[in-house]
């Protein structure tokens, strides 16, 4: 029985070495054994992943990123995932402007209002905030209504509407947003100076929680 | 464009419940179905053995192993509708041969259940959740029982269930009988449903408690009138000598047990049956909805480029270039090589100073629209500003099916903002066949794919070995000689596994081969499938396929299909299908025609004297909210004539789950065990489980023994399957991720 049971496991082996040659993957049917084979591949990785390198202040990461890109940049920080990456302008679109890291994740921004993120696993897929950009802008308190729109699991995109609130907070020059809708709420802050919001702090969503935005170069 | 107001209803999905955002279990909104947490034996929501008014999430699918002294049940378990559950079950009964039950001392049963809740709870007042049910509804039904029950949550912590039961939940403890005594089982071939003992009989209360102690684990105490009187072997109570075993007795009709969450999806119990028996349970769930990268990891797309001011490039705004011969070779490389980068292959171009077609092949994405928003934004980074239109036409298999034309100017004033904007700014059609302007892209014919892997194949449901697999590398091959023709094949080689060849009706696959006629002697019917067996454990290379394929669009709705060559393992032939199916239709319309010879046992390239012609017309129709609707009818392999009925239920991200039966002219004696065919298929993206996007899927059906009447030969590439990905009804089911 002993035996018999290494011998199965062997072969078992040399099979998942061939799995995943070829020139087709989307040939390549899913057999369970191939997706054992993948976690297991997966797994291995995660495990031989090399140590992260000693995590970098974020003037650090900002000082690196102004010498080597010569256009727009922010400074942004995921508060979930805990990490600091700095995002390089790659389209602009009227007052939208889609920032990306270089693995191509995205965070778009309208006038520096957060309007969706791509690439995170839990993205925001838009964010219908005009009337809450237009009080903050104008540093003006008052009621908005917004919408946030979020892909779901069943490959659909559903609204989240939200009812705000606006002011100035207690600091000098930050605004405050306050949005309740549906049982989720949060709080979104705004360092507004010369009608342009330089620091921000906003809510993606339920999943991926707060991210921080400071710019670079405008 | 009266499309709109449909459309428009269709995209504006229902507002989020937050609930679902947040990961919550249950939501607070009013007119839900009441959504149960316990998993019961029969593995359904309930109590241990007795059922709840209870639903699982919508769309939820489970399975549950459920294992005492007395009973294994194996159960799969689908929320097809909010308020609808049903469930599939295999289980294993002990008898005793010396009691006059089974040989084996055991006998294997599939059984099938409905719940339907049909009265919501009011939260805030006394009206329970109610609900109906019927447990074991078809054929011999061991574990045959009806139910009204109504269930309510008492505190939040606690859940009471009270009902009425007959057959199985009143073997013991009856108040009285309704419709007269309940008729014995069925003892013929099974398989199709019991109504006559529908309600009849006696009739028993029971009652279960499940007390949430903690976030995790929940405690359940009920009242059974189920005594296990045949599994104990009380004679008088147990409704088939057949089924007589020799457990020890209940003690009593209450049962304890306890459910241990572990994570979202997983949920461990244990219980104690009057007194004396235990079991032991485990329940795995998943709901389409709950992915764990709802979006796809996939990195973000590049960016809508705008035009510059007219001002600032009058040689593009004018068209002038387009004079130019190599502009378009040029532009078509730079957009080939971008959309390669995103999995999608442009196959041709068709470009003017105002219009541009590109005609792709999308290998990444299983929802078709964010390949083509993907698409569209490229092509805003690579076409002069003069062009206005945009016309993305999806390519299967090289079949142009439909064309999304839409103004750049839109693309551009609409980048990133609800998906139901653009959808309203589309304009979807059926593809030209045959534009004249196209120009193919050069270097893609001949196209040699290949991919080497392997290969898992399992076989279920066979009394004396339940489970049997066979495991080793398989090559996939693929020669596409011109958009449309191809070969493709698959070879197998088996490294280990318990499948072994043998004949049917437990003949040796020697006396079988001598026999040699392939026909049931009882029956006088063609054996097309009850001898797949002997196909079986081949330690030899095998060719499950190998074929050449031909695809043509003759006119804009109407596609064909010509396959010739070793079609499936059993047979090799020639297949041939038309489809009409006009992309905004949600109706479509097929025939098929195959003319089949039975293949070799062993030899790929031989064939056994069985020869027969095929063939069916199909009626597809999209019910709407997901649900499709099939009907085949048509001549089967075997010679009978009849129909075959699928519904499905689909998700824009992919998730299919179907159920099909066939009924034919063949008589239910000489089909054998289960009357008729009939099961279910189940299909996953792997992109819904990983969130890397692919379009590979993981899934299988669950049929009923396979017999010689209601089968049909299976090829590969049917139409509607190829086809459908980018009509309208799944495209825009998925149009959600155009800016994805």
């Amino acid at each position: 029985m002993m035996g018999k049971f290494t011998r199965g496991a062997c072969a078992l082996a040399a099979l998942s070495l061939l799995a995943a040659c070829g020139n087709d993957r989307s040939q390549q049917s899913a057999s369970p054994l191939g997706i054992l084979g993948q976690v297991a591949s997966q797994a291995i990785a995660e495990r031989n992943a090399e140590p992260a390198a000693a995590p970098r202040s974020p003037s650090d990461i900002a000082a690196e990123a102004l010498s080597v890109n010569p256009g727009p940049l922010i400074l942004v920080g995921l508060e979930s995932m805990g990490t600091t990456q700095a995002m390089a302008m790659t389209g602009q679109n009227g007052d939208m402007r889609t920032y990306m890291t270089p693995n191509e994740q995205a965070l778009i921004l309208r006038n520096g209002m957060l309007s969706g993120t791509r690439g995170l696993g839990n993205d925001l897929s838009v964010a219908e905030a005009a009337q809450s950009a237009a009080l903050i802008r104008a540093g003006r308190s008052g009621q908005a209504q917004r919408t946030m729109r979020y892909y779901t699991g069943d490959g659909l995109e559903r609204p989240l509407p939200m009812t705000c609130t606006i002011g100035p907070g207690p600091n000098a020059g930050v605004m405050v947003e306050s949005c309740e809708g549906l049982g989720a709420s949060f709080q979104n802050n705004y360092m507004v100076s010369g009608g342009q919001i330089t620091v921000s702090r906003q809510w993606i969503g339920p999943a991926l929680g707060y991210v921080t935005i400071q710019t670079l170069r405008p | 464009m009266p499309l709109k107001s449909p459309l428009t209803r269709r995209l504006l999905a229902s507002v989020l419940p937050v609930s679902m955002l947040l990961g919550i279990g249950s939501g607070a909104a009013l007119s839900n179905p009441l959504i149960g947490q316990n998993m019961n034996s029969y593995g359904l929501p309930g109590g241990i053995d007795t059922p709840t008014a209870e639903m699982l999430p919508d769309g939820t699918l489970g399975a549950t192993l459920s294992y005492s002294d007395l009973a294994r049940r194996n159960t799969v378990v689908f929320q097809a509708l909010p308020r609808l559950t049903v469930a599939l079950r295999y289980a294993r009964v002990n008898t005793d041969p010396e009691q006059g039950g089974d040989r084996r001392g055991y006998v294997w049963d599939r059984s099938f259940d409905l719940r339907y809740q049909f009265l919501d709870e009011d939260e805030n007042g006394w009206r329970p959740a109610m609900a109906v049910g019927l447990q074991d509804m078809m054929g011999t039904g061991i574990f045959s029982a009806e139910y009204i029950v109504a269930t309510k949550t008492i505190t939040p912590r606690l859940r009471v269930s009270a009902g009425l039961g007959w057959g199985r939940l009143a073997t013991t403890g009856d108040i009285g009988s309704t419709f007269g005594s309940r008729p014995a089982p069925d003892d013929g071939l099974g398989g199709k449903p019991n109504y006559k003992e529908w309600f009849r009989g006696d009739v028993a209360p029971f009652v279960s408690a499940t007390w949430q102690a903690t976030d995790r684990l929940n405690v359940t105490a009920e009242y059974s009138g189920d005594n296990y009187a045949c599994e104990t072997g009380l004679t008088e109570d147990c409704r088939r000598r057949e089924w007589r075993s020799d457990g020890d007795e209940l003690k009593n009709k209450l049962n304890f047990g306890f459910t241990y969450r572990m994570g979202q999806h997983y949920q461990l119990g244990g219980y104690l049956l009057g007194g004396k028996q235990a079991g032991l349970q485990f329940s795995v769930a998943m709901n389409p909805r709950d992915a764990a990268y709802p979006s796809g990891l996939e990195s973000g797309p590049a960016p809508v480029r705008p035009r510059p001011a007219p001002s600032a490039d009058p040689e593009g705004w004018s068209g002038a270039w387009a004079s130019d011969p190599t502009a378009q070779p040029a532009i078509q490389k730079a957009l080939g090589d971008a959309l390669a980068k995103e999995g999608q292959t442009l196959e041709s171009m068709a470009l003017s100073a105002n219009r541009a077609e590109v005609r792709i092949r999308n290998t990444r994405h299983i929802q078709q629209a964010e390949a083509i928003g993907r698409t569209a934004r490229l092509m805003t980074r690579a076409l002069p500003p003069s062009v206005e239109t945009l016309v993305i036409t999806s390519s299967e298999d090289g079949l142009p099916t439909s064309s999304v034309t839409l103004r750049r100017s839109d693309v551009e004033r609409l980048e990133n903002t609800e998906a139901g904007q653009i959808a309203n700014a589309a304009t979807l059609t059926d593809a030209n066949p045959r534009p004249g302007d196209l120009v193919y892209t050069p270097g893609l014919y001949p196209n040699f794919r290949w991919a080497l892997q392997p290969y898992f194949s399992s076989s279920l449901f066979d009394p004396d070995d339940p489970f049997r697999y066979e495991i080793g590398a398989e090559a996939r091959l693929r020669y596409e000689i011109t958009p449309g023709l191809l070969i493709s094949g698959t070879v197998r080689q088996r490294v280990l596994g318990t499948t072994k060849q043998e004949g049917p009706s437990g003949m040796s696959p020697e006396d079988y081969l001598k026999d040699g006629r392939d026909i049931d002697p009882r029956t006088g019917v063609p054996r097309v499938r009850s001898d797949s067996r002997m196909y079986a454990g081949n330690k030899s290379p095998t060719i499950p396929e190998l074929t050449l394929n031909w695809y043509a669009k003759p006119s804009e709705a109407v596609y064909t299909r010509a396959t010739v060559g070793l079609l499936e393992r059993t047979y090799g032939g020639v297949s041939g299908e038309v489809l009409w199916y006009p992309v905004n239709s949600p109706l479509a319309i097929g025939a098929e025609i195959n003319h089949v010879k039975k293949r070799d046992f062993r030899n790929a390239f031989e064939f056994r004297d069985y020869e027969v012609t095929t063939g069916h017309v199909s009626a597809y129709y999209e019910l709407g909210n997901g649900f499709l609707a099939q009907i085949d009818a048509g001549k089967y392999l075997a010679g009978d004539v009849g129909a075959t009925v699928t519904i499905s239920r689909e998700f824009a991200n992919g998730w299919q789950l179907g159920a099909w039966v066939t009924k034919t002219d063949m008589s239910d004696s000489d089909f054998g065990e289960g009357s008729y065919d009939k099961g279910v298929n189940i299909s996953i993206p792997l992109a819904w489980g990983t969130g890397d996007p692919s379009l590979r899927r993981v899934g299988g059906s669950i049929r009923s023994l396979s017999r010689d009447g209601g089968s049909r030969v299976r090829v590969g590439g049917r139409l509607y399957e190829t086809v459908r990905d980018s009509h309208s009804g799944t495209l825009y089911q998925g149009w959600g991720k155009f800016w994805r």
